[in-house]
């Protein structure tokens, strides 16, 4: 059975083809600069060939309708027809407080997006646009919502609310609501795979660090507290913003910078995190290359990045009573022993034992705590799109 | 070379008609606003000014604006690189052939309308461009329909009208002339959402909204000036005060330049006849000193320092 899945972005669309339920991947790539000079369509097949075809991609129900084309060509196509296609499922970003899981788009649900795009003005749009281009060019093929907030609905009250008047929650929705759901969800499932336990029954702490970076304490399968809030800003530092800040810092800032609401926007988005404290860039190779040079912004940036991580650990230990499990995943997680090693020091107090080996492992599955550990330190590569495609293949099997 | 087409599947999505670049004739302070703005939101833009080094002038002036902005923390420099690989600039009509929009902001600070240089570049843009392209004027007291008439397909001719500040303000002024048809404007309007603005819809007729409204203000601002009521800059305060505008009468007027206010008042009054268009003494008395605002670092504030302004240069008053 064949599933296509789509994370569409402003000026690109990110795809995969999945047989499943075996889960190979059939064809993937993105389509870029949408709307734009110079738009192309980038793929590769099952056997790792690359393409690239360019050509005018002026909206995203085009772009597909190439993407679409190309799937059932003969010459660099999989697909025979478009029938073969069983289902669509799409990576959606804001979810708002109406949907706690991923669910088969109708017209309830696109009304319930279109509301919430009020919260996420950049990243919905898109998602939407990709959904109404299915929509219009495969209308018998059902289509899946899978959401960035979704995993993290089950945060109780206390850890969600903001301290503000009651009554701003109330009109405008003004909460923590969390974002790469999909991410924690699958690695800390996945680590329990691993480990041979039971999911529902762990306290873990999954730390997805890469450009953008949240930290998330997961009680018994379910987001208890996550480090992201209402937007991506809030939490660890990130490529280029901020994480958390005094709310005050910033009205200073704006104050003495006569920075109106837009540009403080891009002030905290674009140019703060490891790239404004650093000087240097937003990516982790570039910053550990200028701090080994002796660069003592580099220096400090690295340090702030992993103590905001390490708080984050220390805070959610003690929120969730204990730890037993703690991951870590995305591009940084995935692969920056340097900072790993940097997060993980001196947590033998917490039942962190590191085997000095297994902690420069990069890009796998690893268990890099001692056997003896009492916290179980794991390395869990993220897979968002294989997450989006059996949620896809199961809500659409069952109907 | 187009390789996707052979893969479309034929089920008619062609977005109706395209918007990748638009070309602004005459570039000067509104022409560059436009330009970095439509930059800013991914079209090409193509300028046409009066020769190679003022068009490199130009290059650089809106380098300056945008190096400006990132010091703001308006947007990064990776952005500025971005904006700046969009806009080029021209001496040649013919190289505006592939623009989709044709905006026409020459300088309205001359005396009289140029309405018959409008006209001619309106031929010129009309000889190059391709059958649907929009052609228009970034136009506040003159009418489109008499820039139209000369175009062998008035109906793609529409006035649009960035008002100021252009790169803050949510609206644009739309004109439809007496022979606009209805896929010009939605084309337009279409533009006008790519920018994140709304388009009001205008009917024609000389000073648009804005414009109509903002000239017996800042006329009034005059006379209470002149009757040494208050000063310059608690004039300023209290309507921004009381009204929400970004700027006050004074500032704005600064901003926009007094000689093309000057000249916006002397059309108003020479249609409408009416003397809360008649220009106040006071306008015309900088106009003659060459106080012309922000421009010219001299207007009704001084901005000899850093371009903020530090002094009022004018003060009336009645009674000591």
């Amino acid at each position: 059975m064949k599933i296509i899945v789509l994370n569409c972005g402003s000026s690109s669309i990110k795809y995969q083809l999945f047989d499943m339920p075996s889960k190979e991947v059939l064809f993937k790539g993105i389509v870029e600069k949408i709307g734009l000079r110079g738009s192309f369509i980038k793929f590769q097949k099952d056997d790792g060939e690359e393409f690239k075809l360019e050509g005018d991609i002026l909206d995203h129900e085009q772009g597909i309708e190439y993407l679409l084309g190309i799937l059932t060509d003969k010459q660099y196509g999989c697909l025979e027809n478009l029938n073969e296609i069983h289902a669509v499922g799409h990576r959606v970003v804001h979810g708002a407080e109406e949907f706690s899981g991923s669910v088969l788009i109708d017209e309830k649900v696109i009304n319930a997006l279109e509301h919430a795009t009020e919260l996420a003005p950049l990243h919905n749009p898109p998602n939407l646009k990709g959904i109404f281009a299915m929509q219009s060019l495969l209308p018998h093929v059902p289509q899946v919502g899978v959401f960035d907030t979704a995993f993290h609905q089950t945060m109780p009250e206390h850890t969600y609310l903001y301290g503000i008047p009651y009554v701003l929650y109330e009109k405008y929705k003004v909460r923590r609501y969390g974002f790469h759901g999909t991410s924690h969800k699958y690695v800390s499932a996945r680590a329990c795979e691993i480990l041979g336990v039971d999911l529902n029954k762990q306290k873990i702490i999954s730390c997805h660090l890469g450009n953008g970076a949240s930290v998330t304490a997961i009680k018994d399968g379910k987001s208890y507290d996550t480090s992201m809030g209402m937007t991506p800003t809030e939490g660890l530092i990130m490529g280029t913003r901020t994480g958390d800040i005094d709310p005050g810092a910033l009205l200073f800032i704006a104050d003495k910078e006569k920075t109106s609401v837009s540009y403080t926007s891009t002030l905290i988005n674009k140019f703060s995190g490891m790239l404004g404290v650093s000087g240097i860039s937003s990516d982790m190779r570039n910053i550990e290359e200028a701090a080994a040079q002796g660069n003592h912004r580099a220096e400090v940036a690295l340090k702030m990045f992993a103590y905001r991580v390490k708080k984050y650990i220390g805070s959610y230990a003690a929120a969730l009573g204990g730890v037993d499990i703690l991951i870590f995943t995305g591009g940084i997680g995935e692969n920056d022993t340097e900072t790993r090693k940097k997060v993980l020091s001196n947590m033998e107090y917490m039942g962190i034992e590191i085997d000095q080996e297994k902690i420069s492992t990069r890009g796998k599955e690893m268990i890099i705590s001692t056997p003896n550990s009492k916290v179980k330190v794991l390395i869990v590569p993220t897979d968002e799109e294989l997450i989006i495609a059996q949620d896809t293949y199961s809500i659409t099997s069952n109907n | 070379m187009n390789q996707l087409a052979q893969f479309g599947l034929g089920k008619a999505i062609k977005p109706k008609g395209s918007l990748q670049t638009v070309g602004i004739i005459g570039c000067g302070s509104v022409g560059q606003v436009i330009a970095r703005l439509v930059a800013q939101f991914g079209m090409d833009v193509i300028f046409l000014d009066v020769s190679e080094e003022r068009n490199q002038e130009i290059i650089n002036e809106i380098q300056e604006q945008l190096d400006d902005v990132i010091a703001h923390w308006g947007i990064t420099p990776s952005e500025k690189k971005v904006i700046m690989a969009h806009i080029s600039g021209t001496t040649r009509f013919e190289d505006l052939k592939d623009c989709d929009v044709v905006i026409e902001t020459i300088s309205s600070r001359q005396k009289g309308t140029l309405l018959s240089l409008r006209q001619e570049l309106f031929q010129k843009v009309e000889a190059v461009v391709s059958e649907d392209a929009i052609i228009s004027s970034d136009l506040s007291t003159l009418i489109i329909s008499d820039l139209a008439r000369v175009l062998k397909h008035p109906e793609r001719a529409i006035g649009v009208h960035f008002i100021e500040p252009i790169d803050k303000t949510n609206i644009v002024e739309v004109v439809k002339g007496r022979e606009t048809n209805e896929a010009s404007y939605e084309k337009v309007v279409r533009f006008a959402r790519m920018l994140n603005k709304k388009a009001i819809l205008i009917n024609e007729s000389p000073g648009n909204v804005s414009t109509r409204i903002l000239i017996p203000l800042i006329n009034e601002a005059c006379e209470i000036l002149m009757e040494g009521v208050a000063s310059i800059a608690d004039i300023d305060e209290t309507m921004k005060e009381t009204t929400g505008y970004i700027y006050g009468p004074f500032e704005l007027a600064d901003k926009i330049g007094l000689d093309k206010i000057l000249k916006y008042m002397d059309n108003l009054y020479q249609e409408y006849g009416d003397r809360k268009y008649k220009a106040s003494p006071i306008i015309k008395r900088l106009v003659r000193a060459n106080y012309l605002g922000l421009q010219t670092k001299k207007g009704f504030y001084n901005y000899e320092v850093e371009g903020q302004p530090t002094s009022n240069t004018v003060s009336c008053t009645i009674i000591k």
